[in-house]
C-alpha cells in the first residue's frame, strides 16, 4: 500500500510539474495525461483486492521513460520524466503486504 | 484501504478472513459517494446559475472556464449534474442489500461495482481534459474527481465475493445471479 501510495504521489506530481518546472508544449500536454493515470491506477492498486492494478502502471511509466526521445522540450522536462517514469515502473513492481485471504482471489474465477 | 475487519460469523465467504459486505465496509464508501453527490450538486448548481458564484481557492477563474466549457456541456444535461446522478446511483447500490449481499443479493453488489467503474473512468478524462483542452483548473472538479477513484479499490473485494459465490454455484447461475435460495 505504501508503494502504491508513493506512486500516486508521482502521478500528482507529474500534474503540477509542467507549472512548478515551467514548462509547456507536448511534455506538458504528456505529464498532464500521464499523471491522472498513473494517480488513479496506483489509488485502485492501494486496496489489497485490486493490487494486481498496480501492474498497468507499467504501461505509463515505459511511456514516461521513453517519451522525451521524440517530445523534445526543454531538458528539466525531460529529466522529470524519466525520472518520474523511473519511480514509477519500480513501484508497480512491489505488491506489499496482503494481510487479509479472499477466497482465493481474482485468480480462482478463471479456473 | 482494508477500512476496518469485520468478522460476521456465517456472513464472511469461504475463504475469506472478513465480510467485505459488512455494514463496517460498506458505510465508508457509501459516505464518500454522498460526500460526491455533495460537490457535483453543487456544481451543477453554479452551472444552471442557480448559484451565481463557485469557490474556487487556488486556481482564480479556472473553475468558472472548466464549468462553463463546451465539453461540460456536450449532452443534453451538465457534466456535474450526470455526475451527481451517478454518486447517488453509486451510493444507492452500495447501501441496498443486508450484511450477506454478496450470495443473498449478487446482481445488486455486481451493479453496485459496474457503476463505480465508469463514473472512476469519465472523472478522470475530465481531470486530464482541464488542462490540456482549457489550461485550466477546478478545485473541486479535483476533488470530486478524487472521491470517485477512491471508492473504486474499496468496493471491488464485494464484487470478487460475489463473483467467486457464482462460480461455486455456476450450475444454476441465474438463481444464484438474483439471489433465489443460498
Amino acid at each position: 500500500m505504501t508503494a502504491a501510495l508513493v506512486s500516486a504521489a508521482v502521478g500528482l506530481w507529474l500534474m503540477a510539474a509542467p507549472a512548478v518546472l515551467g514548462y509547456g508544449g507536448a511534455s506538458a500536454d504528456s505529464d498532464r495525461v500521464v499523471g491522472p493515470l498513473v494517480a488513479t491506477f496506483a489509488i485502485a492498486a492501494a486496496s489489497q483486492s485490486t493490487r494486481s492494478v498496480r501492474w498497468v502502471n507499467l504501461l505509463p511509466g515505459a511511456w514516461l521513460i521513453l517519451s522525451p526521445a521524440w517530445l523534445g522540450g526543454p531538458w528539466t522536462a525531460a529529466v522529470n520524466s524519466v525520472l518520474s517514469g523511473i519511480a514509477v515502473v519500480a513501484l508497480s513492481t512491489v505488491r506489499g503486504r496482503l494481510s487479509y485471504r479472499m477466497g482465493g482471489g481474482w485468480g480462482i474465477l478463471f479456473k | 484501504m482494508e477500512l476496518q475487519r469485520a468478522r460476521t460469523g456465517t456472513d464472511v465467504p469461504p475463504g475469506w478472513d472478513y465480510n467485505p459486505a459488512d455494514w463496517s465496509q460498506r458505510i465508508p464508501i457509501i459516505g464518500v459517494a454522498l460526500l460526491g453527490c455533495a460537490i457535483a450538486v453543487y456544481l451543477a448548481l453554479f452551472q444552471y446559475g442557480i448559484v451565481a458564484d463557485v469557490w474556487e481557492p487556488f486556481f482564480g477563474d479556472g473553475t468558472r472556464r472548466i464549468l462553463d466549457s463546451p465539453l461540460s456541456h456536450v449532452l443534453p444535461v451538465s457534466d456535474a449534474a450526470l455526475g451527481a446522478f451517478a454518486y447517488l446511483l453509486d451510493a444507492a447500490t452500495g447501501a441496498i442489500g443486508g450484511r450477506a449481499r454478496w450470495r443473498t443479493m449478487p446482481w445488486m453488489v455486481l451493479l453496485f461495482g459496474v457503476l463505480v467503474g465508469p463514473l472512476g473512468a469519465v472523472s478522470v478524462a475530465l481531470v486530464i481534459a482541464q488542462p490540456v483542452a482549457y489550461d485550466a483548473w477546478c478545485t473541486l472538479c479535483l476533488a470530486s474527481a478524487a472521491v470517485s477513484i477512491v471508492m473504486i479499490g474499496p468496493s471491488m473485494d464485494e464484487v470478487l465475493a460475489s463473483l467467486q459465490h457464482l462460480k461455486r454455484n455456476r450450475g444454476r447461475f441465474w438463481r444464484a445471479f438474483w439471489g433465489k435460495s443460498a
